[in-house]
């Protein structure tokens, strides 16, 4: 599938595979042998696990070691006074993934004024520059994951529907991206629909969000939800309310593959592939840390999961095989074995 | 404000009669000049505003009030004691009102948000087919804006859009002295599209060329900062140069200045050397003969070729991408060394997609440059690639909004008022365009000619 939204900074996407270590540049980094520190909204959650793994692995492969695995809760001030303790600490890079826009900006900046470089995954914060305050954003084309859940929820919206929006009320780069782009792509191809929106700004909110939504908007017939967990208190919140109303969502959590795979409200998701972002995102450490200026945007695209392919993309999203839930859904003859 | 922006809803000079002025204007006058000094900082305290604006004590406190009551100042924590009482300092309240800016380019468009203060609180970049006219152009434009609102927005409203497009804005003639004729998408002439975007919004819009505009952003945030004398340089499908001289940005008799691109060079323009389109097909066909083997392996895989393949392949050492790009260098480097020698710059700052291809560009223009110019005029000129990418066109906008609608002449027009919504001149503009884009079909003419 092709990138189609542009950089922070209205770059052009140079996807993940076209960014390569040659092998002049892969000895002299083992020789250097790098530390790198990570530092993440949470280390939880199955995305940020793969995506560990992805940057770990790589950097390895390139004799660097990462030193330290910072998970912030998604608290904005322990991510702020955690990247002001790794500014002084002997790490030669940060790889971070900025939490909030605005806030986040000044302590990721601390990580180039002393020295070090700056790699920053999904989100760049307003008013931070490649090549000045950071060598490249690695991520997946969130508008494009937009754009695919907006095509894979449209043939379920009646004519003239309405569709909620389940929108994250944080300032964040790659959440906002998937909603403009759902937006645009619902104007440009399904005109008759109308858009209501509702905001939360902790996941622990979205089930509650969701209900005001369900209840503002009796008419409700189709929901976008930014990503999977606020998408799981979405599917609560409309079985709580007594309806079925059909839901897409980004990313492909354990529950919401269930829910798609055993043909539940969930009808299709936009899927990312961490363990390729991770990939890509130490592979432009290293080339960073050797003045190589790798590109500003580094993108991968998504891509559509329906219940017809959802085991094989579990296995491609996490390295795993698919759960027996998600086996049995695919061939329903193998419950009567 | 200067007679040569092209705004919508911009204001001609205030029609001054001979004579002593009258009390309003006067009064006008003061609270403009007072509320500029302390927006831009240059006094914060009473003492200091009394001596910097040369207005008596009783007219400082009563200005102060009246901005306070406008909620254009507020005051703030005490400052240090100097054989006295503690002064107050009053500070701007740049949340007053929020600034709306747009880029639009040939395949893209920008958009942001930003307080008066003209720093960007969010922006949002996303490819565009202009093939469709105008009109979907300027419903995706406030379908964004509104969306940058609800996100960023604050209760007071919008003062101010700015917006760049790609080539030269004509300034206003006599017949449209509130919109500029939008040449730079040619079948746009005739489309009232600054007019729809004042109404759609409700308040002044001004136009700059692309260039200009992200010459701005470069001086105000980018490598620019507190200089006053600098060239930016636009290297993308079109080349294009903005000139700061004497810390302001020059703009020409018709608003047509820094057209470099149409500079004769080795028998043709420059845009024919260094356009990212002719760097293109060269590339194209480098990699279609097997010229340059990394270019072959791109149109393998990719089945297209950029600019951005071409800095790749230079900086992996391809020996045609390294010749192609330094060629492109040195022609730029060879027309703006006359520029250098003729406005003296300390810093010529090169921007856009072709300059973004990395250092062996930069080196060509750099040689060159430093090569042709006078020792005098290139004894401490930087070269530089900007840093600031997309965004700079963006920054720039929401600076050159800020700055017009604090500028004096049209500060005087509605700071009584509370907003530059209400400035009359810009609410008489708003009710002609609302008449004019109500009845006037939303119809292409073909294209006026540009000077130059």
């Amino acid at each position: 599938m092709a990138i189609t939204g542009l950089g922070p900074h209205g770059e052009r996407a140079v996807p993940a595979d076209q960014v390569r270590v040659s092998d002049g540049d892969a000895e002299a980094a083992r020789n250097r042998r790098f530390s790198v520190a990570v530092v993440l909204h949470t280390t939880a959650s199955d995305w940020a696990k793969q995506e560990l793994a992805g940057i770990v692995t790589t950097l390895g492969r390139y004799g660097a070691a990462v030193v330290e695995v910072v998970d912030c809760d998604f608290d904005i001030d322990r991510q702020v006074s955690e990247l002001l303790r790794l500014a002084s600490e002997p790490v030669e890079a940060v790889v971070s993934i900025p939490i909030g826009s605005s806030r986040a900006a000044d302590a990721h900046r601390a990580i180039p004024a002393a020295g070090k470089k700056l790699l920053l995954l999904d989100n760049a914060p307003t008013g931070m520059l490649p090549g000045k305050d950071y060598v490249s954003v690695i991520s997946t084309d969130n508008f494009g994951l937009g754009q695919i859940g907006a095509e894979l929820l449209a043939p379920h919206v009646p004519q003239g529907g309405k569709i909620g929006v389940l929108a994250y009320g944080v300032d964040f780069f790659a959440t906002h991206e998937r909603e403009i782009a759902f937006r645009k792509w619902m104007a440009a191809h399904r005109p008759d629909l109308s858009l209501v929106r509702g905001k939360f700004a902790d996941v622990s909110q979205a089930k509650a969000a969701s209900a005001g939504l369900l209840q503002a908007n009796p008419d409700l017939s189709g929901l976008f939800a930014v990503w999977d967990v606020p998408a799981t208190g979405a599917v609560a919140a409309i079985r709580d309310a007594g309806k079925a109303i059909p839901v897409t969502t980004v990313d492909l959590g354990n529950d919401v593959a269930a829910d798609l795979a055993g043909g539940g409200l969930i009808k299709g998701i936009a899927a990312q592939l961490p363990y390729d972002q991770g990939v890509a995102a130490g592979i432009a450490t290293v080339l960073g840390l050797l003045e190589r200026q790798p590109p500003p945007w580094i993108a991968l695209p998504g891509f559509s999961v329906t219940a017809s392919n959802v085991v094989e993309a579990y296995q491609v999203v996490w390295r795993a095989p698919a759960p027996t839930a998600l086996l049995r859904a695919r061939n329903p003859r193998t419950n009567m074995t | 404000m200067d007679q040569g922006s092209t705004a919508a809803g911009e204001i001609a000079k205030p029609r001054r009669t001979a004579g002593r002025p009258r009390a309003s204007e006067s009064a006008h006058g003061s609270l403009a000049t007072l509320l500029n000094l302390v927006r831009t900082g240059a006094a914060t305290t009473r003492q200091e505003l009394e001596s910097q604006s040369e207005l008596g004590r009783a007219v400082v406190a009563d200005r102060l009030a009246t901005l306070l009551r406008l909620g254009l100042i507020e005051e703030g924590e005490l400052g240090p004691a100097i054989g006295g009482r503690a002064p107050r300092h009053v500070r701007f309240r740049p949340r007053m009102g929020m600034i709306l800016v747009a880029v639009l380019d040939h395949s893209s468009l920008a958009v942001g948000v930003s307080d008066l203060s003209g720093g960007l609180l969010a922006e949002h970049h996303e490819a565009v087919e202009l093939a469709g006219g105008p009109e979907p152009v300027v419903q995706r434009l406030a379908t964004l804006f509104a969306w940058m609102l609800e996100e960023h927005g604050s209760a007071a409203g919008i003062w101010g859009v700015g917006l760049a497009v790609p080539g030269a804005v004509e300034k206003p003639d006599g017949q449209r002295l509130f919109a500029p004729a939008l040449t730079a998408f040619q079948n746009w002439d005739g489309f009232p599209f600054v007019e729809r975007l004042a109404t759609a919004v409700g308040a002044p819009v001004w136009v700059r060329s692309g260039v200009q505009m992200m010459t701005m952003g470069e001086l105000k945030s980018g490598s620019g900062i507190g200089l006053t004398d600098m060239i930016f340089v636009k290297l993308g499908r079109s080349i294009g140069a903005g000139v700061i001289s004497e810390g302001a940005l020059h703009r020409g008799a018709h608003g047509a200045a820094g057209m470099v691109g149409h500079t004769f060079i080795d028998g043709g323009t420059l845009e024919g050397a260094a356009g990212s389109d002719v760097l293109e097909r060269e590339a194209r066909l480098a990699a279609e003969s097997g010229r340059s083997a990394y270019l072959a392996e791109v149109l393998e895989r990719a089945g297209e070729v950029s600019v951005t393949d071409a800095g790749h392949g230079a900086q992996l050492g391809d020996a045609f991408c390294i010749d192609l790009l330094g060629r492109c260098g040195r022609a730029v480097g060879e027309v703006l060394a006359p520029l250098a020698n003729l406005l003296n710059p300390s810093l010529i700052v090169l921007g856009g997609k072709v300059a973004e291809t990395g250092d062996i560009l930069l080196a060509a223009v750099r040689e060159a440059v430093y090569r042709q110019a006078h020792p005098v005029v290139t004894r401490d000129l930087r070269i530089l690639r900007s840093q600031m990418g997309g965004s700079a066109g963006l920054v720039g906008a929401a600076q050159v909004v800020a700055e017009s609608l604090f500028d004096a002449r049209f500060l005087q027009g509605w700071i009584t008022l509370g907003s530059p919504r209400e400035h009359p001149e810009f609410k008489e503009f708003l009710e002609q365009a609302t008449v004019e884009t109500s009845i006037r079909p939303a119809r292409p003419r073909p294209p006026a000619r540009m000077p130059g």
